[in-house]
């Protein structure tokens, strides 16, 4: 709700006040059907099978975890489990389950669904499985209600793998049958089709290429909830489809820039549509140039500044981005409540100090006035990206760098980046998630570059201060303390620039006025929509 | 007759062999496969994951090992799993495929019915107001990009009139039943099968106008006239039943352009059709996937050029087929 809150808060006061009175006064209404889209359609329903954005939007109203999280900064609060209890040392956390949860067939949730969603199906087959679990010992449950999770040393964000994403409950009675040895078994199971959990939608129907409906989950634990009695994912492939299907009321909701940002301005000034970009703090989505460092002459660090301060990063939001973003200013994004930050300035925009670098680096401009050529790609994630691949081929085209822009398909791109590494830059799009070791530190340590292994240290950048300082702030329980340690790894990646920092992309929601409560916290669409009700 | 259709399914199969085999060829050729998307996809994928997803989609093994595989399993009309969907290919085609022929089917029908007669009336007409406009009217349709005459029709009718739906097959919000579900699923055709059928439609004209005026200059339409054949007549019982015969030869190898229309109608209307699902197979690198299309579209194709030599001695008796 806040992220409406603060739409109001640009208004002119007295209307603001009106509106937000209303809203006030407004009860949520129990009935009526949510249709949402996202491009493009999932391919299973379990983040077990893929992690990809549109199967977690679908799978996460069917599935549920542990905890729920408030707020952009995802506070814990209790879900399955109804209490929970850390060790002094960090290293046992003990939760206590709900006894009136059932899976969506009727049996009864327990605590060794909990231990087999863990052990079987999150820590081997879920993407960031072994990023949350890696450090685990073992999973005792003592009682059918009682599950402790023992660990080898602490893990500090231990709290909040228990996203319905991230740590899915999946029923044992039905997966043990599985022939767990063999991924591509669970991976074409029937189940990854027709998926049986425990959250407040129940899996009605899905025909491919069109649409995905979730019936209300009448036997659901939370009193009169969910107040919806369907939710709908409709296939709409088409960009400037999807924008017209949200005009007319089609569709109620369009989640993370699924409408093309040109569309969103003209969108959000219609009466009955509403755009938030918030509720996304904690994927914290973030852009910037990736720089192979193995090769002159990018593996100087002028070079990568002279780089850095010929861009002009408002203008990439305000242009390319439409205005929904900011500058980046580091790795880890602004919207991190806890470990950004918030003293470091704008990254400095200046292309006469940028030529002075680059002659200092010994690249003067040549009789054609070209210093170096080097070639660049760029992601195949659709027309910002190409149009981004161009503005910086002309900004470093100024400065006296020649760049030639590749093109290629995902699966070119890839190959190209993580498993060749046989590019020289690339403009690259990832997520913080909910805590840095998570998102961040997957692109910096040196025990990431490895080849095939994609979204990780591509670059080849190796700094052993900054291997050391994630790995203390992997067990530093102490927040501060972690804090601390997180300052130093953003200062030193801002100094050394192993990537071009751009720009924080905006997660835009576009909905229909008549939707309520749809922003909760910052996994608003990975939330399971309880409390969403429709006029 | 009999032994000419059994000749030309035999003739088939060396046909849609050599098109499989190109296929496979071609889309060898492109860097990257599934198995660095499916991995790129999840985010957090180790080297070991991507070899792991190779060697499960038999992506490790020679190229031409993966031709036998491929050629043993089209012997045998196993399409194999989809990479990307975790599913039979052969469920995933027919599944879409039920769609796409009814928008294709309707499309043509519209497009040749309606070519026919406009063209017809226009070379009746030469030279006059209603060629003129008829004319005009064709070259201007046959010069707009489909998928923006889709966005026009959707801005036209969805939004200033709301009176038909934007896209989508049904109304998923409403899933009725019987003639009420009929009905839902005709107002979503409108728009798709318009989109598709207009640049038909401007072929078919020209085509048919092109041809009337030829058969109009021949010896046999003066000596119909000079019996008292009325003008109506001419044109219709022998003018025109000569003129179809390239419309009909278009036809047949139009309806291979047609499925690949239907990849830009399907993507701007979310039609659940086939060529959306060629064009995620591709975006994905869904290599059995694509194959598997690309083979069912070849079959398609060919046969719908066979119906189409049919049809010539049905318009034409001198032609028999034997």
């Amino acid at each position: 709700m806040y992220g409406k809150m603060r739409r109001m808060a640009s208004a002119p006061a007295v209307l603001a006040l009106l509106m937000a009175v209303s809203a006030q006064a407004q009860e949520p209404k129990q009935g009526g059907t949510l249709t949402f889209t996202y491009e493009p359609e999932p391919s299973a329903l379990s983040t077990i099978a893929t992690t990809a954005v549109p199967t977690a939007l679908v799978s996460s109203k069917i599935f549920e975890s542990l905890l729920e999280y408030e707020g952009p900064e995802l506070t814990p609060v209790e879900g399955l489990a109804e209490s929970w209890d850390v060790s002094e040392d960090g290293k046992t956390y003990t939760f206590k389950l709900r006894d009136d949860v059932q899976w969506h067939d009727g049996e009864p949730f327990t605590s060794e669904d909990v231990k087999f969603s863990v052990e079987k199906m999150v820590l081997p087959f879920h993407s960031r499985g072994k990023v949350y679990f890696g450090e685990l010992a073992g999973v005792d449950i003592p009682d059918e209600h009682t599950v402790a999770f023992r660990l080898n040393q602490p893990v500090p964000f231990f709290l909040k793998a228990f996203q319905p994403t991230e740590t899915p409950m999946m029923p044992e009675h039905i997966l043990s049958s599985l022939d767990l040895s063999d991924a591509s078994a669970v991976r074409q199971s029937d189940f990854m089709q027709n998926p049986i959990g425990t959250g407040p939608f129940r899996f009605e129907e899905w025909v491919k290429g069109s649409h995905i409906i979730l019936e209300r989950n009448e036997d659901y634990w939370k009193e009169e909830r969910p107040y919806l009695d369907q939710v709908i994912f409709r296939v709409i492939p088409d960009g400037a489809a999807r924008a017209v299907a949200l005009e007319t009321g089609e569709i109620d909701v369009a989640p993370m820039n699924s409408v093309p940002q040109a569309d969103m301005a003209r969108l959000a000034d219609l009466e009955h549509i509403e755009l938030s970009n918030e509720g996304a703090e904690g994927l914290g989505p973030i852009l910037w140039l990736e720089v192979n460092l193995r090769e002159k002459p990018l593996s100087d660090v002028r070079v990568r500044k002279a780089i850095s301060m010929a861009i002009d990063r408002s203008k990439i939001v305000d242009v390319i981005w439409y205005g929904q973003g900011k500058p980046a200013t580091g790795p880890i994004v602004s919207a991190n409540p806890v470990f950004y930050d918030d003293t470091l300035s704008p990254f400095e925009y200046s292309p006469e100090e940028a030529e002075k670098l680059l002659d200092e680096a010994g690249y003067p401009r040549g009789t054609d006035g070209v210093r170096f050529r080097m070639e660049q790609h760029f992601t195949p994630y659709g027309e910002s990206f190409v149009r981004l691949a161009e503005y910086v081929k002309n900004e470093l085209g100024k400065i006296g760098i020649e760049v030639q822009t590749q093109s290629t398909d995902m699966g070119g791109w890839l190959k190209a980046i993580y498993t060749d590494w046989s590019y020289q830059m690339t403009n690259n799009f990832t997520h913080n998630y909910s805590d840095p070791q998570i998102g961040v530190q997957r692109a910096f340590i040196s025990s990431n570059i490895r080849r095939g292994a994609s979204f990780t240290n591509s670059m080849g950048y190796v700094n052993p201060r900054v291997d050391e300082l994630f790995e203390q702030a992997s067990t530093e329980i102490d927040e501060a303390k972690r804090k601390e340690l997180f300052v130093e790894i953003q200062q030193i990646l801002r100094d050394e620039l192993p990537v071009i920092f751009l720009i924080e992309i905006a997660y835009s929601h576009l909905y229909n006025s008549r939707v309520h409560n749809l922003i909760t916290n910052g996994i608003s669409m990975y939330s399971n929509w309880d409390s969403v009700w429709v006029e | 007759m009999g032994r000419f259709v059994i000749r030309r399914l035999a003739q088939l199969v060396p046909v849609v062999l050599a098109i499989a085999t190109l296929n496979f060829l071609l889309l060898q050729l492109a860097p990257g496969d599934a198995a660095d998307i499916v991995a790129g996809r999840s985010g957090h994928a180790t080297a070991e994951m991507v070899e792991q997803l190779r060697r499960d989609f038999g992506l490790d093994l020679p190229v031409h090992q993966q031709y036998l595989v491929y050629l043993e399993r089209l012997m045998t009309l196993n399409l194999g799993y989809s990479f990307i969907y975790e599913l039979p290919v052969a469920t995933l085609i027919l599944e879409r495929l039920p769609a796409t022929l009814l928008l294709m089917v309707l499309s043509i029908t519209l497009a040749i019915g309606l070519g026919i007669l406009l063209g017809l009336t226009a070379a009746r007409n030469r030279g006059g107001v209603i060629d003129n406009v008829v004319s005009v009217l064709a070259l201007v349709i046959y010069a707009i990009p489909q998928f923006w005459l889709g966005l026009m029709l959707i801005v036209f009718f969805s939004i200033t009139l709301g009176i038909l739906p934007s896209g989508g097959m049904i109304d998923v919000r409403v899933r009725d039943t019987g003639f009420v579900y009929a009905l839902d699923v005709a107002r979503h055709l409108v728009l798709p099968v318009l989109t598709m059928a207009l640049f038909y439609v401007a072929i078919y004209t020209r085509l048919m106008r092109a041809t009337m005026l030829e058969v109009y200059e021949l010896d046999f339409i003066t000596t119909a006239r000079a019996k008292g054949v009325s003008e109506r007549g001419v044109a219709w019982r022998h003018a025109a039943r000569n003129a179809l015969l390239p419309v009909v030869t278009l036809a047949g190898v139009q309806f291979g352009h047609l499925l690949g229309g239907s990849i830009l109608v399907e993507t701007v209307f979310g039609w659940p059709g086939l060529g959306r699902l060629v064009f995620d197979s591709l975006q994905q690198r869904d290599l059995n996937l694509l194959l598997g299309i690309l083979f069912v579209s070849s079959v398609v194709v060919v046969l719908a050029n066979l119906v189409a030599d049919l049809a010539y001695s049905l318009l034409d008796p001198r032609i028999v087929h034997q």
